[in-house]
């Protein structure tokens, strides 16, 4: 995906990752099956309930489309630190203090004002921002794994978020573990009326454009795709590659800032609840793994995986299957994906290009 | 605030610390072994959680020592899985840990809805078993110490004792005989092992399984142990802390057993604190091993840092 | 009696079609020394890597004493008795001399490694064959010679009888050479066969018996070292009268470096190099002369920006680069070519646009407020393409899908793109075949020529000699002698100096530091 037009292969190229993608999510799928069938008593109806119901109502297809915001959120935010080759796997505590933060805001009088919504995301994205921070930082001065910290912190942060909702948030002597609703102004207003569809999937088409401009269109985001290739090269060619690694970690926290507002704010919570991310906010693993890291293919996976994602929950409520049986999927997807498993005639095209003597581990594209 | 002190310094209190400890250093020794073999097992978290599992389901059919097995045979099973995909497949060994992550917490609420027919919370209706204690009642008979040493080191879990053991084991392997050589050589410079016909995929493997095994283990102690049934995501970050006890311990067994010690206090700690310290909410004392293993991390990295730079002045 | 070992017409094509052996023949008496010769790419190493069972030869047939035999691996080419030693050594850097040297065959009680075995069995092995080096030291404190001799004994802890050693020299000060002869002469004297591989002609005059001569893939000779003189050993390897000779720089510009009491410290705070300077001026190549690891590889880092200086000032043009960042210095007209130019001078995954420019991007030219301008960067793209001639479909091709020799285009194309002030080169040769080695020594003295000073290391006197004008003797951390590059310098009064076996007087060395 770089700028440059004339680039013969790229067609093809994306072919074969769109190949890759949609193998490894047939086999998964046929997995799916083969462990329904064992375990159903109407395996039909609980596979078909998989497979069809999120466009069984227009109520459904709203909640498709809500989670396809946030994957496509949580996917930028993985991708974005993923391409500088960090493993940082924060999201989850930075929408967890987004949007706690994003609920202050709402609940405070600016709440009421006009000015709640864009404040509430500011404070969101700040306090996601300075969670990404923390293990970035970590990193580049004491040289600490961001993997084990950046867990870590969210495990910390669901702690904290849970404790405040519980203690402080939740309207007193009720013994509710969530807020009240936020007031209608600091609620995301719905795009079509009556339904989920809200400010929440352009907020996540608008950072997609933001995100991969800033990769592909900057000067920023080129240092940051180099460190994510090669650091040595990068400190060799003058780019620090410390500052690029923290900036790319607190960008990467910004947006899972904006994602705790989005959640929050959006017309499926419009409060806050302990334990609200429903794991999804962590799910973006996969949407980064699956989308090579590109920002421009994270909503076309955002939007394959929501709808599979969607489909085993209504099925948990629908049949005898319950609906963790998708982690099987979502696993089996992760580890096709990230092999090296090639389609026939893969090598036979890279060929007839005439690359000469193609690394296959290189000439995969450099994926991450 | 005393009585928290002295609440510490008892020896049930230290007795809480080995029993809190021994999960997190089976799941640590594991780790180490594939960090030497040059692979960072992610997976830790996953594997106990499958493997808890796994164990708790046998040993409603099967004596205790065969659900401790099974689990064993589960961890080892996923590190396997993880050495197929990452040797043979080049996939890389993070994203495969995280897949076995993603399995392991959805794949044990519908594993453990399926056994107990519809329940995904816990294992409460299951009558699993528990690991048996080594109760050491001649202890007692010591003369002055008895009491104390009866008190902190009868009760515990056989695979606490193993695990005490395993240590020695563990440096024994690694340090004395040719497989460590082996595989310590694989993790630091594959191409000297290679060069010499040392088999490097096949020294990788077990060393995944190995670590998977060890964590295998962890998963039976914490729900045959710790606790008695098995509870969704009951590890609760306990392989993401062993993780870190394996940054922390200087790629050595006793470094291991230094760093799970250092974290089991603090989640024995996190256990016996809401008792004596009533002004802190449960929330906060339980985010303490966490926010102990991002402090430790820093730390030790900066010293660890500071040692190999110190290294390289013998060097010159 | 058939010879020891055999290679009947062996023919190895790689993967993409490149053909490293065709129809290879080798034949090496028991009790000899054989030298194969070749300049690099000629296919010694896929040879020796076939010997070896590290890669399976297309076609043709291997023979141990007369019969037939095949190695899946190096295992079964250790079981068979034949040992190799590499260029680049396979040691685990924090083991000690006895764990590598029995890693993979240790001995054992039991399930233990008996570890007072293996110290016993290296020493005698390093009594035998006068292979000199403490059993009991960790491999990463030993100097380079030391760690070959423990690759030796790793071989001869094996007990092979055929020896490869590839490259042995090219690491080595001449006076180590020397050492390492005598060792070779005493395996020979007590039965062991040695296959010796080499491009330097005096070297291989010097040791063996017998000589194959490879080119471009094929055997074009096999003599009697006896028999043969440098000149026409020379003419079969190259195929004609080759010079690589350089011609010497005619411009005299003004000083366009000035190295001035340099000091250089680890961040540990180990000196590394200490009270360095020198000048370069405008039109010259100096080439920095040393053992690797006595401080010509910080002094470059230094220079350009990636290590920090304890004290003393670097000048260019008068200016004081050192508070200087990487960028700021390669603003001001430092290129810097280096060591490793896969590893360190690309990311293969990225383009080959941006990684021609991926140095400015502080240039106003490519980058704008912060944001690429493509056109410029695709432009500038095309017309490096076109004038360094690398063969790639085009600019948006990643950099990894070239072959290897364009793969160094592309780093020299980048550096080279504009006139260098001051050209810092490391290794420039160092793995790279004839074709690459002519095509960066013409893209050095182009440079040269145009009037950027030059600061050239290398591992290889021969390399230093061709180029350089001046040189600059490296010894443990200072410099210790300076010569202007006359036809009567040789390797070997170079080699005394960086062994730190004679000194020179202050005055010459002043005189020829300029």
């Amino acid at each position: 995906m770089t700028a440059s037009a004339s680039r013969p292969d790229r067609f093809k190229v994306f072919r074969a990752e769109l190949g890759r993608a949609l193998v490894a999510l047939a086999m998964a799928l046929a997995v799916a099956f083969l462990i329904i069938l064992g375990t159903s008593a109407d395996p039909w109806q609980a596979f078909s309930t998989l497979v069809t119901s999120p466009l069984s109502s227009n109520r459904t297809i709203g909640l498709w489309v809500d989670d396809v915001a946030k994957l496509t959120l949580t996917g930028i935010a993985f991708s974005l630190v993923f391409q500088a080759r960090q493993f940082a796997l924060g999201v989850q505590g930075q929408v967890y203090l987004g949007g706690l933060c994003a609920t202050l805001v709402a609940m405070s009088p600016i709440g009421t004002t006009f000015a709640a919504i864009p404040l509430a995301i500011i404070a969101a994205m700040i306090a996601g921002a300075a969670y990404g921070f923390i293990p970035g930082y970590a990193k580049a001065r004491f040289g600490a794994s961001e993997i084990v910290s950046s867990l870590m912190l969210n495990y910390i942060a669901i702690l904290v978020v849970n404790y405040m909702v519980r203690a402080h948030l939740a309207p007193p002597n009720t013994g509710q573990l969530m807020t009240a609703r936020f007031p209608e102004t600091a609620v995301f207003p719905a795009i079509i009326p009556g339904t989920r569809f809200d400010l929440g999937i352009v907020i996540a088409l608008v950072t997609v454009a933001i995100v991969w401009f800033a990769l592909y269109r900057t000067a920023w985001g080129l240092k940051l795709r180099l460190v994510g290739h090669n650091p040595r090269f990068a400190e060799y060619a003058g780019i620090k590659a410390n500052f690029i690694m923290v900036s790319a970690m607190t960008a990467a926290g910004a947006v899972g800032g904006l994602l705790g507002a989005v959640f929050v704010q959006g017309r499926a919570f419009g409060q806050l609840a302990i334990d609200f991310d429903g794991n999804l906010a962590f799910e973006g693993i996969l949407v980064a793994i699956v989308a090579r890291n590109r920002p421009l293919a994270v909503p076309f996976v955002a939007l394959a995986y929501g709808y599979l994602r969607q489909g085993a929950q209504l099925m948990g409520f629908r049949s005898d299957v319950p609906s963790e049986m998708i982690a099987v999927v979502q696993a089996l997807v992760i580890l096709l994906v990230a092999s090296s498993f090639t389609l026939p005639g893969r090598r036979f095209i890279a060929r007839l290009l005439g690359r000469g003597e193609a690394d296959p581990s290189t000439a995969a594209g450099g994926s991450r | 605030m005393i009585d928290l002190l002295l609440a510490v310094f008892s020896t049930t209190f230290l007795f809480t610390v080995i029993r809190t400890t021994t999960p997190l250093l089976l799941a640590t020794l594991g780790g180490l072994l594939s960090d030497l073999g040059g692979a960072l097992n992610v997976a830790l978290e996953g594997m106990m959680l499958i493997a808890a599992l796994t164990a708790v389901i046998v040993s409603v059919y099967a004596p205790w020592y065969v659900a401790v097995l099974s689990g064993l045979f589960a961890g080892a099973l996923l590190g396997a899985l993880m050495a197929l995909f990452h040797l043979r497949f080049k996939a890389d060994i993070i994203l495969v840990g995280f897949a076995v992550n993603i399995l392991a917490v959805g794949g044990t609420v519908f594993a453990l809805a399926m056994a107990t027919g519809g329940d995904k919370g816990t294992s409460i209706n299951l009558p699993s078993k528990a690991i048996p204690a080594i109760h050491l009642p001649f202890l007692e008979a010591i003369p002055l110490v008895g009491p104390v040493l009866f008190q902190l080191f009868s009760g515990h879990s056989t695979l606490t004792w193993f695990a005490g053991f395993a240590v020695f084991g563990v440096w024994y392997v690694l340090y004395r005989t040719p497989y460590g050589l082996w595989l310590r050589g694989v993790g630091e410079y594959p191409t000297a092992p290679e060069a010499a016909g040392i088999p490097v995929n096949k020294v990788r493997l077990w060393s995944l399984i190995g670590s998977g095994a060890f964590a295998g283990l962890a998963g039976a102690q914490l729900a045959m142990f710790n606790y008695v049934g098995f509870t969704r995501d009951m590890t609760a970050g306990r392989g993401f802390i062993a993780l870190g006890a394996v940054l922390l311990g200087a790629r050595h067994p006793v470094g291991a057993l230094l760093a799970a010690l250092l974290f089991g206090f603090f989640e024995a700690l996190a256990i016996v604190m809401p008792n004596h310290v009533r002004w802190m909410p449960g929330e906060m004392i339980q985010t303490i091993p966490f926010v102990v293993t991002v402090i430790a991390l820093i730390l030790f990295s900066y010293r660890s840092r500071r040692a190999s730079q110190l290294k390289t002045l013998t060097r010159i | 009696m058939p010879p020891l070992l055999q290679a009947e017409s062996i023919t190895r094509i790689y993967p993409g079609g490149t053909v490293a052996n065709d129809g290879v023949s080798l034949s090496v008496g028991a009790g000899e020394i054989h030298a194969v010769v070749g300049e690099n790419g000629a296919g010694k190493s896929t040879l020796m890597k076939i010997l070896f069972g590290l890669e399976q030869p297309d076609a043709g047939q291997l023979r141990l004493e007369g019969k037939p035999i095949a190695f899946a691996n190096p295992r079964e080419a250790i079981d068979a008795g034949i040992g190799m030693v590499f260029q680049h050594f396979s040691l685990v850097p924090s083991f000690t001399v006895y764990e590598n040297v029995a890693l993979g065959s240790e001995p054992r009680s039991g399930i233990r490694f008996d570890r007072e075995k293996a110290i016993a069995q290296v020493r005698a092995l390093s009594d035998q064959f006068k292979l000199r080096v403490d059993p009991l030291a960790r491999v990463s404190n030993l100097p380079v010679g030391q760690q070959q001799r423990v690759e030796i004994l790793k071989a001869l802890y094996r007990d092979a009888r055929i020896l490869i050693l590839d490259e042995p020299t090219a690491v080595l000060a001449p006076q180590e050479v020397e050492e390492l002869f005598v060792a070779i002469r005493a395996l020979v004297a007590q039965g062991r066969t040695v296959i010796f591989i080499a491009h330097k002609l005096p070297e291989v005059l010097a040791i063996s018996d017998r000589i194959t001569v490879m080119r471009a893939g094929r055997t074009v000779g096999e003599v009697a070292t006896s028999e043969v003189t440098e000149k026409e050993l020379a003419t079969l390897m190259v195929g004609r009268e080759v010079s690589l000779g350089v011609e010497r720089s005619q411009s005299d510009g003004g000083r366009a470096c000035e190295i001035d009491t340099v000091s250089i410290q680890s961040e540990a705070g180990v000196s590394l190099a200490t009270d360095l300077s020198l000048n370069v001026y405008a039109g010259e190549v100096v080439g920095l002369v040393g053992v690797e690891g006595n401080g010509q590889a910080e002094l470059l880092e230094a220079v350009a920006g990636l290590r920090s200086v304890t004290s003393g000032e670097i000048r260019l043009k008068g200016e004081n680069i050192v508070p200087l960042g990487v960028l700021d210095r390669r603003g001001r007209g430092v290129a810097s070519i280096p060591e490793d130019r896969l590893a360190e001078g690309l990311a293969p995954g990225a383009t080959v646009a941006e990684n021609l420019v991926a140095t400015r991007l502080g240039d106003p030219r490519f980058v704008r407020r912060g944001v690429l301008d493509l056109k410029a960067i695709r432009a500038n793209a095309i017309a490096l393409i076109d004038r360094f001639s690398i063969r790639v479909g085009g600019p948006a091709f990643a950099v990894g899908t070239l072959s290897g020799g364009n793969m160094q285009k592309v780093v020299v194309a980048r550096e080279l793109a504009e006139q260098p002030e001051l050209l810092l080169v490391n290794q420039p040769t160092r793995g790279v075949d004839l074709g690459a080695t002519q095509f960066i020594w013409a893209s050095i003295t182009r440079a040269r020529d145009a009037g950027a000073a030059v600061l050239l290391s290398s591992a290889d006197l021969s390399e230093l000699l061709a180029l350089s004008d001046r040189l600059v003797v490296f010894y443990r951390g200072r410099i210790v002698a300076a010569f202007i590059n006359s036809g009567d310098l040789s390797a070997e009064t170079l080699g005394a100096f960086m062994l730190g076996l004679e000194t020179q007087d202050e005055t010459t060395m002043k005189a020829a530091l300029r």
